[in-house]
């Protein structure tokens, strides 16, 4: 798995689950997109789905002041690599 | 503090139309809007009724997604009626979202497609990551007050929720007590209702209890026969309804367009038997519901009678209006258009009786050919009447023994 992949993945879950196409990758999303913590949930269940890994209850609060599509990324990299899913650089 | 309350807005969802055009044109050609039952993966094959209330047109719905995600069929009916009705009642924005606007809206259970789909994913599981494709938002889509609160969601409403789940009384009662908070000065105005989707499991239910009409499976637009002397039992529907109740003094300021008003209502229990209707708690209901309006029951022009078309539940009631209202008024039984839509019945045939005031008519009952003679002491439509409507009453009765009584008034 690489960083372009997991980009990727996340563009497709957006506009699969969220009707959001062509998202700026670094716009806060509950202002940009009304996203909610209702979508943040469905997110993270989207991303244990894409990784096929449990995300923790602990990892889960980790995720709590995500606001970008950047910083989303940023955090499926740190657990995948914490799982060693990540293909070297 | 009591205080007038008028009807400002209505819009139904029905089996036999969606709008007022569609709906007294069914009702005034005789149109019936049982289909047959569909057939799908599990139910439908096992169970004997094979008739269905059944909106079988599209309805075009343009909510946003981040709407859609709370709302199982059920609130897409609900939040559409809901929007017909602030739209027709020309409320202000600022009016909707400032908290003298509350909302009384219910459904029997929720969303019975998203808990199906629930189930699905529970009992086929093999895992741990299976389970969780049962979504974070289906419980929101399910729960029993579904419909009221994705109302207020989508529609900033920051009022009162009362959200009854008495199953057929559901919005009998949405109507009654969004009347109560109106009346009694607790708000302003309320958006009152009910709704309820295609759900074969409600059919189920009834069918186990050899409720459900049977003999017609081949001509569904024979059946439900309301006080006929051939009734078999009714029929599920779905659909939705809605209306906006106001008070006078406010709606009469704006310069509302007022449709009718509420006059009384009345809500009791049987205290016993959570099936069988009951005489005696149904005479009571009634009376009491005529004693709310302060009007002689002999003023009564029209009664939507319950009517579901059971052997029992179709006598006991003819006897209650015959003991409580004589035979001065006409009773009319409108589920033999639509079915039992469940929660939505009391709305939908309290907005059919509004149609009727309106528009100067009385559908008849239809499939009423040859009345049973132990209810022929009332006085039964059998063919659509040009006469005029002030007065009318619309009785609901649900499992649990809860039975109500809407009392409407044409405005004047």
């Amino acid at each position: 798995m690489t960083r372009q992949e997991i980009e990727r993945e996340v563009k497709d879950v957006f506009q699969r689950e969220f009707e959001i196409e062509n998202p700026d990758m670094d716009a806060d999303l509950r202002e940009t997109y009304e996203f909610d913590s209702i979508d943040a949930i469905e997110l993270l269940l989207a991303i244990e789905t894409f990784l096929e890994t449990e995300i923790t209850q602990e990892e889960k609060k980790q995720a709590i002041n995500i606001r970008t599509i950047t910083q989303i990324c940023d955090y499926i990299e740190k657990i995948a690599k914490k799982r060693n899913l990540l293909s070297p650089a | 503090m009591e205080r007038r309350v008028v009807i400002t807005g209505m819009s139904a969802i029905t089996p036999i139309g969606h709008g007022k055009d569609r709906i007294v044109e069914s009702l005034q050609t005789g149109i019936s809007g049982i289909k047959p039952l569909r057939e799908e993966e599990f139910l439908s094959r096992y169970i004997h009724s094979k008739v269905y209330g059944t909106v079988d047109y599209p309805v075009e719905y343009d909510f946003k997604r981040n709407h859609r995600k709370t709302m199982g069929p059920v609130a897409y009916y609900a939040c559409q009626v809901a929007k017909e009705v602030l739209e027709q009642s020309g409320l202000t924005e600022d009016f909707i979202t400032s908290g003298r606007l509350g909302v009384a809206f219910g459904s029997i259970h929720g969303s019975p497609t998203t808990q199906r789909n629930i189930y699905r994913i529970f009992f086929g599981a093999e895992d741990k990551i299976a389970v969780k494709e049962i979504g974070a938002v289906d419980y929101l889509k399910s729960m029993v007050h579904t419909t009221a609160v994705n109302i207020t969601k989508m529609f900033g409403i920051t009022g009162r929720v009362i959200s009854s789940g008495t199953a057929c009384t559901t919005s009998s009662q949405s109507i009654g007590y969004g009347y109560e908070s109106v009346k009694f000065g607790m708000q302003d105005a309320m958006l009152c209702g009910g709704a309820d989707e295609y759900d074969t499991t409600t059919v189920a239910v009834f069918d186990n209890l050899l409720a459900c009409s049977t003999a017609f499976n081949d001509t569904p637009n024979k059946t439900p026969r309301p006080f006929d002397k051939d009734r078999d039992g009714l029929v599920v529907g779905e659909g939705a309804g809605a209306v906006m109740l106001e008070e006078y003094e406010f709606a009469k300021k704006r310069g509302a367009n007022i449709l009718g008003e509420v006059i009384g209502f009345a809500c009791n229990n049987n205290g016993g038997d959570m099936i069988l209707p009951n005489l005696i708690g149904i005479t009571n209901t009634l009376k009491l519901g005529v004693e709310t309006t302060k009007i002689n029951p002999r003023e009564v022009d029209l009664i939507s009678a319950h009517a579901t078309a059971t052997k029992m539940g179709d006598i006991i009631e003819a006897q209650a209006i015959s003991d409580v209202f004589g035979d001065t008024p006409y009773v009319i039984g409108l589920k033999s258009y639509t079915g039992h839509t469940m929660a939505a019945c009391g709305v939908i045939e309290t907005i059919m009786i509004l149609y009727m005031m309106q528009d100067g008519f009385i559908a008849p009952t239809l499939n009423l050919e040859e009345i049973d003679e132990r209810c022929t002491m009332l006085k039964h439509v059998q063919k659509v009447l040009q006469q005029p409507v002030n007065t009318a009453a619309i009785q609901n009765f649900a499992f649990g023994g809860v039975n109500t009584i809407l009392m409407i008034k044409k405005f004047s």
